[in-house]
């Protein structure tokens, strides 16, 4: 029987596929926005007794992830009239590629660890292994910054989906320092882009290899 | 433990309020220093009253289900939160007017802010409980101190010494942590009180890793180097808590360890007393070679916190040699040095901020006769400088009499005791023989004799709260050491709150002591006060011609006839150049008529010299050969995190 659950995570799965093809920046900003909405809502399906206060944590990540953090990027990049491709190091059906070989690895290993109390859902760690490993996989390979902070959203969905369902026992603790450790790496980030961008004029990190002593 | 917690959120609000109020500075400046001084006021309090009916209070919080914080007060915990507040609460009202023209708003706010926090952890550290409670502050401790020392960060050298500071705490903080580590193997609980169940061989291990750890903090030689780059580089009321007060939670640690550790044996005494009696005496000596006002007060803290040293080595040596009367003036001694320490070096160092606000110089050398403009700055001065050379009837003099009586008690027992009592007591003499060649070439050359340089010309001593703090100071110097029984049984309760392995013996003896010191005292001024009212009998109603000290009778004397901080020390140093060579730079003099000339010496610290060479050099040339790493594409770097990553993942 195919799991409500699952059906989420492939559409989690199938925005990893996509985040690997883009080239323009705004698609990946919409792909990720849409990947932080399913990841978030994954807790209302996933079984847990929900109480009151963990509906208002849920619905405030889903918001944090889906809608401010992603329309937050696209102003940004808007206003500062950044560079709409994300540059990438290694091409785009190379990468595809790679993303392919990532879920295929992420489920054969997460076949091999197999955790008991998440076994009922299928595609849950290796989804939860998929994402952490695309969103590095974004850091590495694209010069465009603010393609980098989208792999870092991305990983940090990853690990907020490993998180929510492993521990179940403090939720929302977790929940909730995962969100406050994006909104702060989020903003570290945005003050190092801005200064990246006035020192060079664009976001290409590939600039910073002049401040090497 | 109520009480302690509101003064701690009371003086945490304060440093908070400065940092919300920014914009309006002057406001906001007067609630902090007003919640920080009711914070340490109520702590004060509370302190005293714990001291005073000596219970063990404890509180505890589970946040965590693994870590969790828990506190404890007892008689040596009371102690030090009595220095602690005292001070602190003195430098709170100091800084209100020392801090008044700092020119960035911000920059006063983040200093009060830190400070705020200094306090609180260091506060809640004497109080810790468990390791984890007491690293946690001990950290927020290092770190706050930290951000106050390079409050001046626009200056290079600032920075410089922050860094310093900030490697010397964290390698200090990695050998606590290596030192509760091996507690942590032992036990399987981060509790203290397991600490006494462990093997012995692995207890003396204990004890020399946090011995170098505290130490470092302490200011232990040679692990001081920081001390004097950090004191100089803060403001001075930061300098005068950092060196009155935090340095001795080095020597509090190093104290509960010694008892929690609960082992008895001749080798930590040994241990201490070497310690105490190289960093005393080296930091006497390279105190006199320096020109900087306040880095010399940092290496008179050195030389301060060995003499304290001297007394806990005693102490130990009493316990272990089953001499419990050796070992209760050792420790009290040491303890009472601790609260005397902390009140005339904060004493000092405000005086030395009171110079260096209104002169904008720190240089010795570059000063003269002030104490005709500062009166209270000179005289507060002189006061703590006679307090720090131990000479009755000021308060230094009281702790160092009971070191010297607890070492001579050493002095009847068996070969191994008496030679470390003597070794102590000689030491002891020496340095305090050299501490006064030091004050009286700071005096000499900064508050007597006629002004050097322009800077020390039109000076003037304003700012009511500094001269205030420093006269309580000076006022508790002169009262302590004339009625030390006031004060002496905060250290006693201390001690006794030890529960070391000896039975509790009648304090009446020390009681008997502080007596006589108050009669000495009491001989003495009656002596000197007559002599005062006589001079003033006969010269009452003569005129009194003044003229330029060192006038010596030439009609066109000139400053530069007076004796120089260098010239005067240099007698002394040339004595000690195989521990602290001089380097000195002046060219050589010809013809009767020499043109302009200088002369420039420095003397170097032996430690700071071969740290660089043993330790600094190898570690630079090692990570010389790893710069290949830095390539500097951020990619790459992500890369080498995801290879961490991995490499974590396999491994663990």
């Amino acid at each position: 029987m195919i799991h409500s659950v699952d059906t989420i995570l492939a559409l989690v799965l199938l925005s990893i596929l996509f985040s690997y093809g883009y080239s323009q920046l705004f698609r990946l900003i919409i792909v990720v926005g849409f990947q932080g909405i399913v990841v978030s809502i994954v807790p209302f399906f996933i079984g847990h007794d929900m109480t009151a206060g963990g509906i208002v944590f849920t619905i405030a990540t889903l918001l944090i992830r889906g809608i401010i953090i992603p329309m937050s990027i696209y102003i940004a990049m808007k206003k500062r009239a950044i560079q709409s491709k994300v540059a990438p190091i290694i091409g785009y059906q190379a990468s595809i590629l790679c993303g392919l070989g990532v879920i295929v690895a992420a489920t054969y290993i997460s076949r091999q660890l197999n955790i008991p109390s998440i076994s009922n859902y299928t595609l849950l760690f290796p989804t939860a292994i998929a994402l952490p490993v695309t969103g590095m996989f974004l850091l590495m390979t694209r010069r465009n910054a603010i393609a980098m902070v989208l792999g870092y959203i991305i990983m940090e969905n990853g690990i907020y989906l490993i998180g929510t369902t492993i521990s179940v026992r403090a939720l929302h603790i977790v929940e909730f320092g995962i969100l406050l450790d994006v909104l702060a790496g989020v903003m570290i980030m945005a003050t190092i882009l801005q200064t990246i961008e006035r020192t060079f004029d664009d976001v290409d990190t590939e600039n910073l290899r002049t401040l090497k002593e | 433990m109520g009480q302690f917690f509101i003064s701690i959120l009371i003086i945490l609000f304060g440093g908070f309020f400065s940092l919300i109020l920014v914009r309006k500075a002057k406001f906001a400046k007067i609630i902090t220093v007003f919640l920080l001084s009711i914070g340490c006021l109520s702590g004060l309090m509370d302190a005293v009253l714990n001291l005073i009916q000596p219970g063990i209070a404890g509180a505890s919080f589970k946040y965590l289900n693994v870590f969790f914080l828990a506190f404890r007060m007892d008689g040596l915990s009371g102690f030090f939160l009595v220095v602690i507040f005292a001070v602190c609460l003195l430098a709170t009202l100091y800084s209100f007017h020392y801090m008044e023209h700092s020119g960035n708003d911000v920059r006063t706010a983040v200093n009060y802010f830190f400070f705020s926090i200094l306090i609180a952890s260091m506060a809640l550290v004497v109080t810790a409980a468990n390791m984890i409670t007491f690293m946690l502050f001990w950290e927020i401790m290092s770190l706050s101190s930290f951000f106050l020392v390079i409050y001046k960060h626009h200056k290079a050298e600032s920075r410089k010494a922050g860094y310093l500071y900030f490697v010397f705490s964290h390698v200090g903080a990695m050998f606590i942590f290596v030192a509760f580590g091996i507690v942590y193997g032992y036990t399987g609980s981060f509790g203290f009180d397991a600490m006494g169940s462990l093997p012995e061989t692995a207890k003396i291990l204990v004890f020399i890793f946090s011995f170098v750890g505290f130490g470092s903090k302490a200011g232990v030689f040679p692990f001081h180097v920081w001390l004097p780059h950090a004191h100089p580089a803060a403001p001075s009321h930061i300098s005068a808590v950092m060196s009155g007060v935090m340095i001795k939670i080095g020597i509090y640690g190093i104290i509960k360890m010694y008892v929690l550790l609960n082992f008895h044996t001749p080798i930590f005494g040994n241990i201490v007393i070497v310690a105490g009696v190289v960093s005393g005496i080296l930091g006497v000596v390279y105190a006199l070679g320096q020109h900087d006002l306040k880095r010399l007060l940092a290496y008179h803290s050195v030389e301060n916190i060995g003499i304290i040293l001297i007394g806990l080595g005693i102490g130990m040596i009493g316990v272990s040699s089953k001499n419990p009367l050796m070992a209760v003036l050792g420790f009290t001694g040491g303890l009472f040095h601790v609260l005397n320490h902390s009140i005339f070096k904060s004493l000092l160092f405000m005086g030395a901020g009171m110079v260096l606000h209104k002169t904008g110089t720190r240089s010795i050398d570059a000063l003269g006769g002030l104490i005709k403009k500062m009166k209270i700055t000179g005289i507060t001065f002189i006061i703590g400088s006679l307090a720090i050379c131990g000479l009755p009837p000021f308060n230094g003099f009281v702790g160092e009499f009971f070191i010297y009586i607890g070492g001579f008690k050493g002095i009847a027992l068996e070969n191994s005791v008496f030679a470390a009592s003597i070794f102590a007591i000689v030491s002891l003499a020496v340095i305090g023989g050299l501490a006064l060649a030091c004050f009286t070439k700071v005096v000499g050359v900064v508050f007597q004799g006629e002004p050097r340089t322009k800077a020390a010309v039109d000076v003037d001593e304003k700012g009511p709260t500094m001269l205030i703090s420093m006269s309580i100071l000076a006022g508790a110097c002169i009262l302590i050491g004339i009625f030390p029984q006031m004060i002496i049984w905060m250290p006693i309760k201390a001690v006794s709150a030890l529960g070391l392995g000896y039975n509790p013996i009648d304090f009446e003896s020390i009681l008997q002591m502080t007596a006589n010191i108050t009669l000495a005292a009491t001989i003495f001024l009656i002596t000197l006060l007559p002599v005062i009212a006589i001079r003033w009998f006969f010269y009452r109603g003569k005129i009194i011609r003044r003229s330029g000290t060192w006038g010596c009778g030439f009609t066109q004397p000139t400053v530069k006839m007076q004796y120089t901080g260098s010239s005067y020390a240099s007698f002394i140093l040339d004595f000690f150049r195989p521990v602290a060579p001089l380097d000195e730079d002046h060219p050589k003099i010809t013809g009767r008529f020499p043109l302009k000339t200088y002369y420039k010496s420095q003397v170097n610290d032996i430690a700071e010299l071969n740290m660089k060479r043993v330790v600094v050099n190898p570690v630079l040339f090692l990570f010389d050969k790893l710069r290949w790493i830095q390539q500097g594409d951020i990619h790459l770097y992500i890369g080498y995190i995801l290879l961490a990553i991995i490499l974590l993942l396999v491994f663990i």
